[in-house]
């Protein structure tokens, strides 16, 4: 069986694709421009033998969320960035206690309640630094509503196979943008298997993990009657502040997205190998600047880009090779300023990195990264 | 003195003409109360005057509860002097012996349940089944000594009928045995009284009461002591864990026995002979420390 | 789940993950009787260890769980009910029960509560009520009384205080009843009559924080504490005696609210199925 091409808005190819993954149970809090995901999850769920459920707030959706995955189901909930900033105490405790869920955040113009009808692209440190803490992170950015279903999809995947939360970020506009969808059949879509720690016997410890770093999990009613707790554990799952055992421990944690980040990372490049300008752009940023590159291309202006399809962990070997040999580095995006950051430290000072930062809820435009990169070509 | 009660005892009516003072004594809870609104309602429908005094004060404690019903042609005195009760109808034991010297010599008739509650004051300890304060009279020897009257096991008689609760109504019945007014008039009283849904069974009682007829004497256990022989002691044994015990001192203060004692930080049994399995101690322990075993009456 | 007579006698350490005893619980505090209670109330309902599910909160409360031998959960702040929630609807097989504090259910947690008791999902919360924050050093809580000191009412408390019990039967919990550890054997009994009701159950628990509450109010020693409880409360058997109170400013202990209540979890899949069954034809 091929895919079917069929169209979808952003929001509900997000949908369709949890239920695709597997997911069984949606708890969240209506707020735009992110409603429709739990409208549609709303009444999809019932039919399939699911569970949704309106909480009292976004705390209590993540709480929700966890909790359900905690019991064994493949959980999400969606959001946008007022919402995401109530959740980020719980999505750390998930990533503490290593419970796999999937957090879906429409980006919306901040900060506060900002222009919730607008787009913008001013979460993504949020998602890499909202919870306090030292704590592993996976964000994903699509750029298409094609995108949206594979990389929500492949968010399930990663949160059950590394047993972390993971966070899918787009903005307003894909999220309500309608375009083709090649669904895949059934049997194409793969989301890995949780490790369980069936029948693993008396010696079994809940956080103690082999090469990939991802323990084995408990499941409630197998007869391991694990404890979970958010305080600093062993591997045992009981507290503790032996400083060799949390520095243990937590080297195991956030090493889990090192050991696996062959697995996590993915990007697109486009005629960036031979970039005097390399623009790196994700998201419906990236979008504009595909088109600035044919542009700049056909003018004679050698730009490519990079697209970082997982934001977090950032695919920095693959971005350090290419950004090498290029004249300058421009970084647009929706916000004041805020993966140029990561860009420049990943890069230095050589070639020069500059940020093309809008924030007045409208998109970039081609024109004005073909303007920009211009500049840069000239004056590198 | 009569003889002891037995099968070819036929009571005779009293020769109510003339009014008649009753006793009615028990403890909270039991009924008193509805056993002299019977009589005194009784009393009106045949004409006469009645008055009733009663102390119920404590009985939501299980204290005492008496009432004195008094009726005649005319009726001056609230209460019934010493010596003076032509009838005594106790439903408790205890009360019963405490009231005998308010019945008329040679004549006053007594009835009671046997029915023992044994009081706190009258234990010498609390562990299970050590002898006791309690009357060592049996109830035979006690209706012996009077002109008339019974004693019989009324709960046990209203237990077996659905509710212990109408022993009262039993000794009521037993009761018309003397106040011989028709049946059919006494369970009119009883309707009039009672709650609507307890009619039938206390019609019940009052005709088993009223039917009631002594054991033959050789079945009865006129020579069983009243008070049932001390169990055997329990194996109850208290323990503390030392190291769970982190020394708050609620056993050592709560224990009732004070079995408890401390020793340097920690909670210890000092006299373990003293202790009645209660299991206060091991409740309130917040640290899981004291484990009380009872095993039972050993072999 | 849930058997009439359980087979064996009790034995709390049936009950307790012994590697971690004792429990790190200042001596003398409540909660260490409540745990005690709360497993009873299990052993008698005969809830088997591995279908229970204990979630519990941040504070004192928040450290009961993990000496419970069953799948326990120690989670966020105010947010067990939330976590709760979650794991019940994706779990109807577990018994689970929210051990919450004063603190952790009535302020940061509050929201969760009233909505909690309003949906009525098959849950048993066991709010431990110590009047103050223990674990973080004894500062005022919804349920501090007036005039009592803490770190933070260094002059004595001012603010009214929350009757939970109140707040859990207005806001639609199907079980509401309230008790003190000095009562500890109607303690049990009333946890589990709230485990064996279908439907939200809210159970407060008077506790005492003997060791930071106690010293800085003068309520004298852990057992001057305990027995001071039975001065205040005033058990459902007494209030049916009287409409009025039976001593001023008394507690009221007992089962206030009972009620038949449609329970979500069951209510929700009954939903569902409705709705599979109309999309089939």
């Amino acid at each position: 069986m091929s895919a079917r091409l069929t169209a979808l808005h952003g929001n509900h190819a997000c949908a369709l694709a949890s239920i695709a993954a597997g997911c069984r149970f949606f708890a969240g809090y209506p707020i735009t421009p992110s409603s429709e995901i739990a409208e549609h999850m709303s009444h999809e769920l019932p039919r399939i033998g699911g569970t949704f459920v309106q909480m009292e707030d976004e705390l209590a959706s993540i709480a929700a969320v966890v909790g359900a995955s905690l019991g064994g189901l493949r959980a999400m909930t969606a959001t946008s960035g007022p919402g995401f900033s109530l959740m980020q105490e719980n999505i750390g405790y998930a990533a503490m206690t290593e419970v796999p869920c999937v957090i879906i955040d429409v980006m919306r113009g901040g900060p506060s309640t900002g222009m919730p009808t607008r787009p913008a692209q001013g979460d993504i440190m949020q998602a890499r630094f909202g919870s306090h803490g030292d704590r592993p992170v996976i964000a994903l950015a699509p750029a298409s509503v094609q995108e949206i279903y594979t990389e929500t999809i492949r968010a399930f995947d990663l949160a059950e196979r590394l047993r972390t939360p993971v966070t899918v970020l787009y903005d307003q506009v894909i999220a309500q943008l309608l375009e083709s969808v090649a669904v895949p059949p059934p049997e194409a879509v793969h989301v890995s298997e949780r490790k369980w720690a069936n029948g693993a016997g008396p010696a079994y410890q809940p956080y103690a993990a082999g090469e990939d770093g991802v323990p084995a999990m408990a499941r409630p009613g197998d007869g391991h009657r694990a404890h979970t707790t958010g305080l600093t554990h062993s591997e045992s799952g009981f507290p503790t502040q032996s400083p060799p055992v949390v520095d243990r421990m937590m080297r195991r944690l956030l090493g889990k997205i090192d050991v696996n980040q062959a697995l996590i990372e993915k990007y697109e490049t486009l005629m960036a190998d031979d970039a005097d300008v390399l623009i790196v752009a994700y998201g419906i940023t990236a979008r504009a600047a595909r088109r600035a590159v044919t542009v700049l291309r056909a003018e004679g202006v050698k730009a490519g880009l990079f697209r970082p399809i997982t934001l977090w962990p950032f695919p920095e070997a693959p971005l350090r090779r290419l950004a090498g040999p290029a004249r300058a580095v421009l970084v647009p995006e929706m916000n004041a300023g805020q993966l140029v950051l990561e860009i420049q430290r990943l890069v230095g000072r050589d070639p020069p990195v500059h940020p093309l930062g809008r924030i007045d809820g409208e998109p970039i435009a081609p024109d004005e990264i073909v303007t920009a990169v211009k500049e840069l070509a000239v004056h590198a | 003195m009569r003889p002891l009660p037995n099968d070819d005892f036929a009571p005779a009516p009293w020769p109510v003409t003339t009014g008649m003072n009753i006793l009615v004594v028990g403890v909270g809870g039991q009924g008193v109360l509805m056993i002299s609104k019977a009589i005194a309602l009784m009393a009106q429908r045949r004409g006469f005057a009645v008055k009733q005094s009663e102390v119920h004060g404590m009985a939501k404690r299980g204290g005492i509860v008496f009432s004195h019903v008094r009726f005649a042609e005319e009726v001056w005195s609230p209460t019934i002097a010493k010596g003076e009760a032509d009838m005594l109808v106790a439903l408790e034991w205890a009360e019963a012996l405490r009231w005998l010297d308010h019945l008329r010599p040679g004549r006053g008739v007594f009835i009671a349940d046997t029915r023992q509650i044994v009081p706190p004051f009258a234990c010498r300890s609390r562990k299970a089944g050590a002898a006791s304060a309690y009357a060592r009279e049996t109830p035979a020897e006690i209706v012996g000594r009077h002109a008339d009257g019974c004693a019989l096991d009324a709960t046990g008689i209203a237990t077996a009928l659905g509710d212990a609760r109408a022993a009262n109504t039993v000794l009521l019945g037993r009761l018309s045995v003397w106040l011989d007014y028709p049946v059919a008039e006494w369970h009119e009283v009883i309707d009039a009284i009672v709650p609507k849904g307890t009619r039938e069974i206390n019609r019940k009682a009052f005709d088993a009461g009223r039917a009631w007829t002594a054991p033959a004497p050789d079945e009865d256990d006129a020579a069983a002591p009243a008070v049932a022989a001390p169990m055997p002691d329990l194996h109850i044994s208290v323990a503390i864990d030392p190291a769970w015990c982190k020394g708050c001192t609620i056993c050592v203060k709560l224990c009732p026995e004070r079995c408890l004692a401390m020793e340097g930080p920690v909670a210890v049994v000092a006299t373990p002979a003293a202790c009645t399995g209660c299991r206060v101690c091991e409740w309130l322990c917040p640290d899981f420390a004291v484990t009380v075993k009872n095993e039972g009456v050993p072999a | 789940m849930l058997d009439a007579a359980p087979s064996r006698s009790f034995d709390p350490k049936d009950y307790l993950r012994l590697q971690y005893m004792p429990h790190f619980m200042c001596p003398g505090c409540g909660h260490g009787i409540a745990l005690h209670a709360l497993l009873a109330a299990v052993h008698d309902c005969g809830i088997a260890k591995d279908d229970l599910a204990v979630v519990c909160g941040i504070g004192c409360s928040g450290r009961v769980g993990g000496y419970i031998d069953a799948n326990t959960f120690h989670t966020t702040h105010g947010r067990p009910l939330a976590f709760a929630t979650g794991l019940k609807l994706a779990r109807p097989d577990l018994t689970v029960v929210v051990v919450t504090g004063d603190g952790d259910c009535l302020a940061i947690g509050g929201n969760h509560l009233i909505h909690a008791a309003r949906r009525n999902l098959d849950l048993t919360c066991l709010m431990l009520n110590n009047e103050v924050y223990g674990m973080t050093g004894g500062q005022a809580s919804p349920t501090t009384a007036a005039t009592r000191f803490t770190s933070t009412t260094q002059s004595g408390a001012i603010e009214p205080t929350f009757d939970a019990c109140a707040l859990a039967a207005a806001a639609g919990a199907s079980f509401v009843g309230r008790e003190v550890t000095r009562q500890a054997p109607a303690l049990k009994t009333l946890i589990a009559r709230a485990l064996r009701h279908p439907g939200f159950s809210f159970v407060e628990v008077m506790s005492d924080c003997t060791e930071i509450y106690g010293r800085k109010n003068d309520l004298g020693e852990a057992p001057e504490m305990i027995l001071s409880q039975k001065a205040d409360m005033r058990p459902d058997s007494h209030r049916d005696a009287t409409d009025q109170p039976f001593r001023p400013h008394a507690l009221p202990t007992g089962v206030f609210v009972e009620r038949d209540l449609p329970e979500y979890g069951a209510r929700l899949r009954a939903h569902a199925a409705a709705i599979r069954k109309e999309a089939g034809r």
